[in-house]
């Protein structure tokens, strides 16, 4: 993988994943070097001009460098020195037209996403080296399959044209990173399969939770490790880091790294940097195979049961246990307890968009606890009677300070500060993997913004009883169709580029296109260290201010 | 490492007391405290029993701590030292070399020994170490109030009294709080805990006036400080200590007075209570009871006199509760004087 030739073909498949989003999110994936011709005429006009390029992009890539250039627009063939140097402004222009994007917070994920490229003054200079460079890196160019034939309503797309408004929240501006990644499309070739498939459940959340990443992260990369083969000419333990580091970032921009992800990343790479240069391979990736095997089995699977069984220890009969979201920690905690012949009862609060906890819930409830569910506008009332709060975690910062799902830190001040009550305990369960030696101070320097649609309901639960009132439905011009869909009537009227697209039952459904309106979908917020009583981990129960103390000693040894 | 059947050991294991020792231990030195008489009865043990593995005598050990701690109402004190002495056998026979697992037993059995002596006349030295640490703490003209039949506090205060210069070098005042529940049981001398400690602080010029425990938010206006001894200093940084410790400290914090908790770093124990109810101790000081209560339970206590299994109870004159970290200023032990939260740092440099 050291070969010169390679960095060619990188440099380009890096290339794609900036442009992917602009083209039609319904792309297939395999597409990873769309070449882009006269993409100035995209520049000066509106979406109709659009198709043009499109139906120029359709030519087989594969052609011969001098042949697609031509083809494009009649360039001459360009001398290596000449295409380095073209490689290079394209990238600057990327990067430029990246920047843009996330100015103009442009959704790819939305699929009624307005015409590619839309409102993008890209240099005019720029959609020949496109193709230059695409025709030099023709190694992994393949024919892109046909487009979308048509793209979102023409006026729709000449609406775009105009200055988008900032949909980021100005506080959290320094958040919003680069979009999280929709397709494997533009992947090095360097990522494996596991890894590349881990990227879209950590995106998707099927793999959520800070433990749960953390695992699958270390499964994924030991499979990586075992499909290993060290390349001529350099060591197992110099280039399987930098191999394991292109897996890294791909996997980050699927979605931020966890605090326990990084801190098992940096724990197998300086298992990798220890490992004898001397070593043959087979022994070496036999070590590390152990290696990640007994990280997963000591940091987490024992480590979750010594936290239960110690934290079990806390509950007693009669107790009201209230917990937030669905961390695995306390449900295992809550299970050990019970399976003990503990008499208590549970009330969970959840959170939307991620509702974890409904999966708690259900688990507890076959498991034959007393559990209440409510969201997290009934805290007050849920604290009420509460005794304990066991609390899981994304991480523990140095400062004490607890960093979990968002909604923790006002379930934990709630049962804190609950008005003429005693003092309800609050407990956080957490492994030491996700203590970081990081300070937070407040939830907005560190942070995850995750994709406000989440917060636009995909579905809103079928209106059965209660159907509006039919006076009510003549006076806003509400579409039949979404009458149907049971939309509430007193909803404010959606605008007309809205009532294009089909049924859309949230009012904030076209949130992107509506003024003055921001969403704001934020992962991770930090309970102050006074709010927390007690922390559990498989070394023993902390104050919070203990952290940094066993941080520091788990690291070092 | 070899291993041998434990049956033998618990079979001769039960001519030696370990309870009758413990207590024999603590009447017959009053300056002993609860975790080193555990200890020195541990190490007593370890001199009666012959064990001839190291597996047997971890066994062993761990037998006599859990009936120890069983028959005892107030097993705090004493847990922490027998954690202290189970874990520094552990680490002594860890460690790599002639006292390792692969050394001979006889050697690391004499050693471990001797070793639990030396430890126990360190530990009676620490008092010593924690009066000099403290001592500045007094200064002229400052009037501190205490509580309780603390000897950390009692040689605190004495050593501040006598200093270099002579009978009461500097001059402070002492409030001493007189426990009401005591005074009605007949003690060791039938009058409240802590009144030896008056006698010799007056004995050395030091004036001292004592209140009951119905007037410390009263006198404390009077006082600059509190300083209060522990019975266990446990790992949030809070203290296990003689019922009516909590509310002085919440009348403390409320008046804005600083709490010094005295305590010898051997009290450190590894708990973690949540909150009053939460500790391993059964005591009822809340009983609620009508009329007819009690004549059930005085014709039950005639019929039933003992019933061996039961847990035993903490008298209501031992009884004891928690401080919590929050209204203390800082421990005064002989490692140092340490902040609530470091406590917990100490305790994990002692238990990894």
């Amino acid at each position: 993988m050291t070969d010169p030739v390679d960095s060619a073909p990188t440099s380009s498949q890096a290339n794609a994943p900036a442009q992917l989003p602009t083209q039609a999110a319904t792309e297939n994936p395999s597409t990873t070097l769309p070449i882009r011709e006269a993409k100035s005429a995209k520049d000066q006009g509106p979406a109709p001009s659009d198709k043009k390029p499109t139906k120029g992009k359709d030519a087989p890539a594969a052609a011969a460098p001098a042949d697609a250039a031509a083809a494009a627009g009649g360039e001459k063939p360009l001398t290596p020195a000449e295409l380095k140097k073209k490689a290079k402004a394209e990238k600057a222009a990327r990067r430029a037209k990246e920047k843009l994007e996330r100015d103009g917070g442009a959704g790819a994920a939305g699929g009624s996403a307005p015409g590619p490229g839309a409102g993008q003054p890209r240099p005019p200079a720029t959609p020949k080296k496109d193709a230059a460079a695409g025709g030099a890196a023709q190694k992994g160019s393949r024919a892109p399959p046909p487009r979308r034939g048509s793209q979102g309503g023409a006026g729709a797309a000449v609406e775009q044209k105009k200055k988008k408004e900032d949909k980021s929240v100005a506080v959290f501006g320094h958040l919003y990173g680069q979009q999280r990644r929709t397709t494997i499309a533009g992947a090095g070739k360097e990522v494996h399969p596991a890894v590349l498939a881990l990227g879209l459940q950590l995106r998707d959340y099927v793999v959520c939770g800070s433990s749960a990443r953390c695992v699958a992260t270390m499964l994924a990369f030991k499979r990586v490790v075992e499909s290993y083969t060290t390349p001529l000419g350099t060591s197992l333990p110099r280039h399987l880091t930098t191999h394991l580091s292109h897996q890294i970032t791909y996997l980050s921009t699927c979605r931020p790294l966890s605090i326990s992800q990084g801190n098992a990343i940096r724990a197998l790479k300086l298992a990798i940097a220890g490992i004898d240069p001397s070593m043959p391979e087979s022994a070496a990736k036999a070590t590390l195979c152990d290696f990640i095997d007994s990280f997963i089995r000591e940091k987490i699977t024992v480590a979750d049961q010594v936290i239960a069984a110690s934290a079990a220890q806390k509950i007693q009969d009669g107790d009201v246990i209230v917990t937030f979201a669905g961390s695995s920690i306390v449900k295992q905690t809550l299970l050990a307890a019970h399976k003990e012949g503990k008499q208590f009862r549970v009330s969970i609060i959840d959170s939307r968009p991620l509702f974890e906890g409904k999966n708690l819930a259900r688990a507890l409830a076959n498991a034959g606890l007393d559990v209440t569910y409510s969201l997290v506008h009934g805290i007050s009332h849920a604290i009420k009677d509460a005794t304990k709060v066991f609390l899981g975690a994304h991480a523990m910062t140095s400062n004490g300070r607890l960093y979990s799902r968002v909604g923790t830190a006002l379930v934990a001040m709630s049962a804190k500060e609950r008005a003429g009550g005693v003092e309800v305990p609050v407990i956080v369960c957490c492994e030491t993997v996700k203590f970081t030696d990081r300070v937070a101070l407040d939830s907005i320097v560190v942070n995850e913004i995750a994709d406000a649609n989440e917060l636009v309901p995909a579905d809103v639960p079928q209106q059965v009883t209660g159907l509006p009132d039919p006076a009510a439905f003549t006076a806003p011009p509400v579409d039949p169709k979404k009458a149907k869909g049971g939309k509430p009537a007193n909803a404010p009227t959606p605008d007309p580029v809205a009532s294009d697209r089909g049924p859309s039952p949230s009012p904030l459904a076209n949130w992107k296109e509506t003024h003055n309106l921001q969403l704001l979908n934020l992962m991770y917020d930090a309970t102050p260290a006074e709010y927390v009583d007690m922390v559990v981990t498989e070394l023993g129960s902390l104050p919070p201010s203990a952290v940094p103390i066993v941080h520091r000693m788990s690291t070092n040894m | 490492m070899a291993t041998t059947s434990e049956s033998t050991a618990t079979a001769v294991a039960k001519p030696f007391d370990i309870v009758a020792t413990y207590n024999e231990l603590l009447r017959s030195d009053p300056d002993l405290t609860m975790p080193i008489a555990a200890i020195e009865a541990l190490v007593l043990l370890l001199t009666h029993e012959p064990s001839s593995t190291i597996s047997e005598t971890l066994d062993l050990l761990a037998k006599s701590t859990a009936h120890l701690k069983k028959s005892i109402p107030n097993p705090i004190g004493l847990s922490a030292g027998t954690d202290l002495f189970q874990r520094y056998l552990i680490t002594t026979l860890q460690r790599p070399g002639q006292l390792g697992p692969a050394g001979d037993f006889k050697a690391i059995r004499t050693h471990l020994l001797s070793n639990g002596r030396l430890f126990i006349r360190r530990a009676k030295e620490s008092r010593e170490k924690i009066a000099a640490f403290g001592r500045g703490f007094i200064r002229d003209g400052c009037t501190v109030l205490t509580n309780g039949g603390s000897r950390a506090v009692a040689s605190l205060l004495q050593k501040a009294a006598d200093e270099e210069g002579g009978p009461s070098a500097v001059r402070f005042n002492v409030i001493y709080v007189l426990s009401s529940i005591s005074k009605d049981i007949e003690g060791p001398s039938g009058e409240p805990e802590g009144m030896e400690t008056v006698r010799a602080l007056r004995a050395k010029g030091v004036p001292v006036s004592t209140i009951p425990e119905s007037a410390v938010a009263y006198a404390l206006g009077k006082a600059d400080m509190v300083i209060v001894g522990a019975e266990g200093v446990v790992e949030n940084g809070g203290i296990v200590s003689r019922m009516g410790t909590y509310q002085i400290g919440i009348l403390a914090k409320a008046i804005g007075k600083p709490f010094y908790v005295v305590a010898e770093s051997h009290k450190f124990v590894r708990l973690y209570p949540l909150g009053q109810y939460d500790l391993p101790i059964e005591q009822h000081v809340v009983e609620f009871k009508t009329e007819e209560d009690i004549a059930h339970k005085s014709a039950q206590q005639k019929s039933v006199e003992s019933d061996a299994d039961r847990p035993v109870e903490l008298p209501l004159e031992d009884s004891v509760d928690f401080t919590p970290p929050h209204l203390i200023s800082a421990l005064i032990t002989d490692s140092g004087v340490l902040t609530p939260s470091a406590v917990s740092e100490e305790l994990i440099k002692i238990w990894f």
